[in-house]
């Protein structure tokens, strides 16, 4: 058994939207999965549904090789929502005690691992302190902390990093790396591409409540490739259509080149060789994923339109 | 059952720990003293201290029997004046009077006498009535003298006089002075606590919705656990409260009454309800206070929550979505006064049967006696119509709760809300 989550054919439909429509997808174990889309594509009512706070329509949602249990399963998942929040009025030490609690610890259990991320994430002098004390990216913290506390099996972040500065981005990126090589599964919800890019190694995208995309970071970016190379050359002379390559652009002495319809790299080299030209570098430019996001949600209106069911 | 449990102790400990707890629990039997004091004052003192001056022709008032009135009420000041009626008018001010009085010529002392008083002020009734009753008290020595009756014939005719009380056939120990007492007072307090506590639920609600912590809530407990856990709570708060009162008055009367301060009004009224509670069926009346008062707070309080679950940060929604609530509240308060007049009519069994007015107005007639003023049945119909209603409530309430704390946006209509009630899921 390979895959923590599963969901067949999920279905949520709302008075005026079809926020979730036909949804299928598998996220495996261990895996840092980046679910992707524009505002109001159906993200957060998708997360919402595999956390147990809304029911489905339709579908099915397999959630460690069993029927998806919103009462018993919530101590296996950890979520950070967008909108976060904690009580202001409360104290630190005791917010977390309590949500710990909640997630099913008992109340050594929990104290216990308050003390150890505390004390990770330097945050011991807060105990007594109250949220409203807090900055935000302190508040962020913490929120953090009372995700991963209980050890879930699945962490979903929606939008983890928005308000933290780059150290605290850091030291929370290098926690999700270390809960994924530890066998915890990671749902990573964001529209910044280059932390996507940079963390998940699967990803679905999805657009008007459908799944438009879904693959390994490395695969979707070789869909997506269009014979792009960067050549780092002397000089390279006008080409006739001789060439196996056509010229996009150039900047002083980096050419960009589209290779032509059944030629290889290799062609490209071989040719600027016998042409008696001095490469000195030789690259392939795999799309961005902000590239392939742009690419796919473009056309869908920027705000998503209202429609009847 | 675990996390409900945790949710009640969070919303419990966190509010008892409050400053303003302490504060209000301290000062509020303070107020609620200051409050009765002062009404109690101001109906004493309230009417103003006339002094008025009598032109007497008919020679009954003499100076000296109004003197002698004035000795024993000194609420209002007759003084004898020999002087024109229109250069009195002339003169109220610099003779220090509010007022006249002309008394004229009587021949036949047995028509009385029709009198007006004449000032610059309007006044009612209540304010001339000290006067009134000193006139009243010399014509009648008057009249006595008249009619030749000695002071010991008047003091036997004053003596024996009619009486009615009345007594419940069914419960004779039952007094309906202290019924209508301990009623109101019960009635009140449940009021005073499904409107104090009531509004605390809904605030609740909107504190866990604009903190935006509704969402991290509800993806590790059900929002119907989280509603319950959280009325519960506060629940158990208003009942702390109102039992830290108890205890205080009692501690403030014993107090009182060890520095041997018995005679003081504050120690006084605290007796009263010491008194009160010891003379009628406490076991009785504490059962259907604790019955009505959680039934009534349940029923309220999951309203109250609803509401809160549908508000957006803008707290002026709160008044005008929280007005449809608390209308039946004030109006059972309308309906005390009615119900205390005749405890088994018909405002009395209405409003005591459905379930929106039935926490106050039932408590108004239950210390009247069972089964004398409020048969069986009424009580049991009450009851069952009572839970009926808060485990419908709770339902309702919960059902627009799960989709309203994730709802942000525009406020939603009560019409959408009841939809939300009723969807599927």
């Amino acid at each position: 058994m390979s895959s923590i989550l599963e969901l067949q054919n999920l279905k949520k439909y709302f008075a005026t939207q079809k926020a979730v429509d036909d949804i299928s997808l598998t996220v495996d174990r261990g895996q840092i999965f980046g679910l992707l889309g524009p505002n109001g594509a159906g993200k957060t009512t998708l997360i919402r549904m595999i956390t147990g706070i809304f029911y489905p329509d339709e579908g099915n949602i397999i959630f460690d090789g069993k029927k998806f249990d919103p009462i018993n399963d919530t101590i296996g998942i950890g979520y950070m929502p967008e909108e976060r929040g904690l009580y202001k009025k409360m104290k630190i030490g005791e917010q977390a005690l309590y949500l710990a609690q909640l997630k099913g610890l008992s109340h050594k259990e929990a104290l216990e691992k308050i003390k150890k991320w505390f004390i990770k994430f330097e945050m011991e002098s807060w105990w007594n302190k109250k949220v409203e004390d807090l900055s935000k990216g302190m508040g962020q913290k913490l929120q953090f902390v009372t995700t991963v506390l209980h050890e879930p099996k699945l962490v979903i972040l929606d939008e983890p990093f928005s308000g933290l500065d780059p150290v605290n981005s850091n030291l929370i990126k290098d926690e999700i790396f270390r809960m994924a090589q530890n066998g915890t599964t990671v749902i990573f919800s964001t529209h910044r591409m280059e932390q996507v890019e940079e963390i998940c190694n699967h990803i679905v995208l999805v657009n008007k409540g459908q799944k438009i995309l879904d693959g390994s970071v490395a695969q979707v970016k070789q869909d997506f490739k269009e014979n792009l190379f960067s050549i780092g050359a002397e000089n390279i002379p006008e080409q006739n259509g001789l060439a196996p390559f056509e010229m996009i652009r150039n900047k002083e002495s980096n050419y960009v080149v589209r290779i032509k319809e059944g030629h290889k790299p290799n062609d490209v080299l071989t040719y600027l060789i016998q042409q008696g030209i001095s490469v000195h570098s030789f690259n392939e430019i795999l799309p961005s994923l902000n590239e392939i996001f742009i690419r796919l949600v473009e056309g869908t209106p920027t705000a998503r339109q209202f429609q009847t069911i | 059952m675990k996390k409900i449990w945790l949710i009640i102790k969070r919303e419990y400990l966190t509010r008892i720990k409050k400053k303003t707890f302490i504060i209000s629990t301290l000062l509020f039997p303070v107020l609620y003293a200051l409050l009765i004091f002062g009404s109690g004052y101001m109906a004493s003192k309230g009417g103003r201290k006339l002094t008025i001056g009598v032109i007497d022709s008919s020679g009954y008032f003499t100076s000296d029997k109004l003197d002698s009135e004035n000795r024993k009420d000194s609420s209002s000041v007759l003084v004898s004046v020999n002087m024109q009626p229109d250069s009195v008018k002339n003169n109220m001010e610099k003779l220090n009077i509010d007022g006249y009085i002309v008394i004229p010529v009587q021949n036949d002392w047995k028509n009385g006498f029709h009198l007006r008083f004449k000032t610059e002020k309007t006044l009612g009734v209540e304010a001339t009535m000290p006067a009134s009753n000193k006139l009243n008290n010399i014509w009648n020595e008057v009249k006595n003298e008249k009619l030749g009756v000695s002071d010991s014939i008047r003091q036997q005719m004053d003596a024996s006089k009619v009486s009615i009380a009345a007594i419940n056939i069914n419960d004779e120990n039952a007094s309906s002075e202290i019924a209508a007492l301990i009623g109101f007072i019960s009635a009140f307090v449940i009021y005073l606590i499904l409107l104090i506590y009531g509004s605390q639920v809904m605030m609740g609600v909107v504190e866990e919705k604009t903190n935006r912590i509704a969402e991290v809530m509800v993806s590790s407990v059900k929002p119907f656990q989280l509603m319950l856990g959280k009325i519960i709570g506060i629940g158990l708060v208003a009942i702390t409260q109102f039992f830290l009162w108890i205890a205080l008055i009692f501690i403030v009367y014993n107090i009182t009454n060890a520095a041997g301060q018995s005679s003081d009004s504050m120690s006084q009224m605290v007796g009263q309800v010491q008194k009160v509670f010891t003379s009628i069926n406490i076991p009785m009346i504490i059962f259907f206070f604790v019955f009505y008062f959680l039934g009534g707070f349940f029923f309220y309080s999951s309203l109250f929550a609803a509401i809160g679950s549908s508000i957006n940060e803008d707290m002026r929604e709160a008044q005008s979505l929280s007005f449809p609530v608390q209308m039946p509240l004030i109006f059972s308060m309308i309906m005390i006064s009615a119900v205390m007049h005749d405890p088994s009519g018909p405002v009395a069994f209405w409003g005591s049967i459905i379930p929106f007015t039935s926490p106050v107005v039932m408590m108004v007639r239950i210390p009247f006696g069972i089964p004398g003023a409020v048969p069986w049945w009424q009580i049991g119909l009450s009851m069952a119509l009572l839970v009926g209603g808060f485990v419908f409530t709770t339902w309702f309430a919960g059902k627009i709760y799960r989709t309203g704390i994730l709802m942000y946006g525009k406020k939603p209509s009560w019409k959408e809300m009841i939809k939300w009630a009723f969807r599927r899921n």
